[in-house]
């Protein structure tokens, strides 16, 4: 009986004190909460591949991951303001830029030092998240607006239109009109109104015409920025590009007309043609990649999506190192392989996974952009008051294209009300 | 002491509800008024500021931004989808409300539309407004419009908000009209018949007896969709995203964006005062005009 209790008891004793040091163990686990924009379900796989792999690197920090939609930004004031807020949120150039101007974000170079990220990102990247000589966001992954030219080799066939002869925005912009002319099938739809953003401002920069003047007022009303707008206004009003273009974004407009053989041109990144392999094994066959025409300047634009850690977060430096593990060039080269993004980390130019032999288009096309990511460039700063700027920005441009307004006097308004709301 | 007793089970019985009410709409609506007057940005948020008192200037500032002048203008243009909306559903209900062969079917019919998702009946009428769509064909079709002078119907600013009125007319014209037929099938028929006896037309009997004793009904359902108008915002995002150019920028929409893009709760939230404030007052108007009179003499 006696021996039975002493049994009890040491027992009892090993089980409390096995309970007390994992209890214990678990009190030195820090966990983190990770969120990412519209990355699930369709990435679900590599993202948790990351985590399982940082998680095994970092035995005492866990990663809660959650992605985020639409209402990324409003959910992520609305942690904050109920002291809940991430430790690592996903956001993209504009976001970025409202989020530092609210003052919600850590500089990361308060947890991280400069000389690792000149290291390991390109500095056009990281210079796309720095306000103030500060930088905000760890670079993750890149795109860039020109990349390549996807084109329907059948059409442009039937039109007589020749792909070398096809060297600038100009160039492009007769071919389409061809094309159309030809076959009734549009030839590129430039973005012009793309409701995020201000996408119809890197047709100037592409051009070489000045946006902003050194002081930071905006100067995009020249009669050549005008001449330009209205170079694009008159396409629409011949129907060489659709005015759907006003009303949605150029990417899903041209995503969907491409995959049904109705536009001839896409230009960007090879990520477009996922869809279009998908639905239409016919046309997919017949998309043949070029180097994509450029502007005047001969510059591309592009943006890049970063990693930030809000002020609010209450695990800053595990943060960090999870936000840098993210965005590393191993993780960055493997994102890649999975869908064709461009790396913003300098070591991937040289990756030899990007290097193909195949003849299909999507990796021909993922070839050719993913050593890109040093051509990354928004083109122009984010104004402050962003989203009231660009939207004024948008309607002035709507207007011109709608015949409300000249070219001329749509860009003096929206110059104007730039200069007098951007501060 | 019985009658107490039975007021406080009563109370209590309430309560679970109240207290949902109480957290989940009256303390929202009371916050609102507060921030209101309040200067709280995403900035204050930032720094752990509450929101700080200001008056009325969210107020001036918000009543002057033409942006929203032009939103008032169409959420108010946009009512006219009432009245339409009301009548139509009347009569389809009066239509359906008989003992005919497959009339179910019809019923369940003219419902399907509204359980569809705007996001589903986007695409769908996008095609049907679409510049090569069913709209503009037919049109050509009958001669009226010729192949050049074609448009896109939610492109145009003459048209757009027309056009997503009548999708939220296609929308809601189901619902109005299931609850017409439940009041409809609550009138006693021998008031029918006995006026049909008396000699009066089929007219005479609907104007007479069926609209007056459908008045409570009528109150109902202009009373949601008036506010409903109003508080359109779904089809817009959906849409137009308040362009061409903000014709069919709506008082709501400037709200949602002031709110959830620019993060400036507080002018966000007198915005959405002044929409109440034009809620409240069409609601008293719409009582004024259909609440049931008492008929003497």
């Amino acid at each position: 009986m006696k021996k039975s209790v002493k049994k009890v008891a040491l027992v009892s004793l090993a089980l409390i004190s096995t309970g007390l040091t994992s209890s214990a163990f678990a009190q030195q686990k820090t966990q983190i909460e990770f969120w990412t924009w519209y990355l699930s379900p369709k990435f679900d796989n590599f993202i948790k591949g990351v985590i399982a792999d940082f998680e095994k690197q970092n035995p005492n920090i866990t990663v809660k991951w959650l992605d985020k939609q639409d209402t990324i930004e409003r959910d992520f004031q609305a942690t904050i303001a109920l002291g809940q807020a991430p430790d690592v949120v996903n956001l993209w150039n504009d976001s970025t830029a409202a989020a530092v101007q609210n003052n919600l974000l850590v500089p990361i170079t308060d947890l991280t030092p400069l000389s690792t990220l000149n290291r390991l990102y390109y500095s056009n990247v990281l210079n796309i998240f720095k306000h103030d000589s500060k930088f905000y966001g760890y670079p993750w992954y890149g795109y860039v607006d020109q990349g390549v030219m996807m084109y329907n080799s059948e059409l442009l066939q039937k039109a007589g239109v020749s792909i070398s002869r096809i060297r600038t925005l100009d160039d492009l912009l007769n071919a389409s009109k061809t094309i159309k002319d030809k076959t009734g099938a549009y030839g590129w739809l430039p973005p012009v109104s793309d409701p995020n953003g201000a996408s119809f401002l890197a047709y100037f920069y592409l051009d070489g015409l000045p946006i902003t003047n050194a002081s930071g007022q905006a100067v995009f009303n020249s009669p050549t920025h005008a001449a330009l707008l209205q170079k694009y206004v008159d396409l629409m009003k011949g129907d060489y590009i659709p005015q759907d273009l006003l009303r949605k974004e150029a990417f899903q407009v041209t995503n969907e007309l491409y995959s049904q053989g109705k536009v001839a041109f896409m230009v960007g990144g090879p990520q477009s043609l996922n869809r279009v392999r998908d639905s239409n094994k016919d046309i997919y066959s017949k998309t043949k990649i070029t180097s994509a025409p450029l502007g005047k300047a001969k510059v591309q634009t592009g943006g890049a999506f970063s990693l930030v850690i809000p002020r609010a977060s209450k695990h800053q430096k595990e943060a960090a190192l999870f936000a840098l593990f993210m965005t590393n060039n191993v993780n960055q080269v493997k994102f890649a392989n999975v869908v064709p993004i461009v790396p913003t980390t300098k070591a991937a130019k040289n990756d030899p996974s990007f290097k193909t032999t195949s003849q299909d288009p999507i990796e021909i096309a993922t070839a050719r952009v993913a050593g890109t990511g040093g051509l990354i460039n928004p083109g122009f700063a984010s104004p402050k008051n962003t989203d009231v700027v660009y939207k004024n920005f948008n309607d002035n441009i709507q207007a011109a294209f709608l015949g409300r307004k000249t070219a001329q006097q749509a860009l003096n308004d929206a110059v104007t009300f730039w200069n007098a709301n951007a501060k | 002491m019985n009658k107490t007793r039975t007021t406080l089970t009563a109370y209590a019985m309430l309560l679970p509800a109240l207290v949902l009410l109480g957290v989940f709409t009256l303390y929202p609506v009371l916050y609102n008024v507060v921030l209101s007057f309040s200067k709280y940005t995403a900035l204050e948020l930032g720094a752990g500021k509450g929101p700080s008192w200001v008056g009325l200037e969210n107020y001036q500032k918000v009543f002057s931004d033409p942006l929203y002048q032009t939103g008032i203008v169409n959420s108010l243009k946009y009512l006219v989808v009432v009245p339409i909306l009301q009548i139509f559903s009347l009569l389809v209900a009066v239509l359906v409300n008989r003992s005919l062969p497959a009339i179910a079917f019809f019923r369940a019919g003219y419902y399907i539309p509204v359980i569809t998702s705007i996001s589903l009946a986007a695409v769908m009428w996008e095609w049907v407004y679409a510049k090569d769509g069913m709209i503009n064909a037919a049109l050509q079709g009958l001669g009226v419009l010729s192949k050049t002078s074609a448009f896109g119907w939610l492109i145009n600013e003459n048209t757009a908000l027309w056009a997503i009125m009548f999708v939220t007319f296609w929308q809601g014209f189901g619902y109005y009209m299931v609850l017409y037929l439940a009041g409809l099938q609550s009138i006693p028929t021998e008031l029918d018949e006995a006026a049909r006896l008396d000699g009066a037309t089929k007219t005479q009997v609907f104007w007479k007896i069926t609209v007056p004793l459908m008045k409570p009904t009528l109150m109902i359902c202009s009373l949601l969709s008036t506010l409903a108008a109003l508080r359109v915002l779904q089809e817009i995002m959906v849409f137009t995203g308040g362009g061409p150019v903000n014709s069919t920028y709506t008082a709501l929409f400037y709200v949602y964006s002031k709110a959830f893009k620019e993060f400036d709760y507080g002018q966000g939230a007198a915005a959405g005062m002044g929409v109440a404030l034009i809620g409240f007052l069409l609601s008293y108007v719409n009582y004024r005009l259909t609440r049931d009179q008492q008929v003497t003499g």
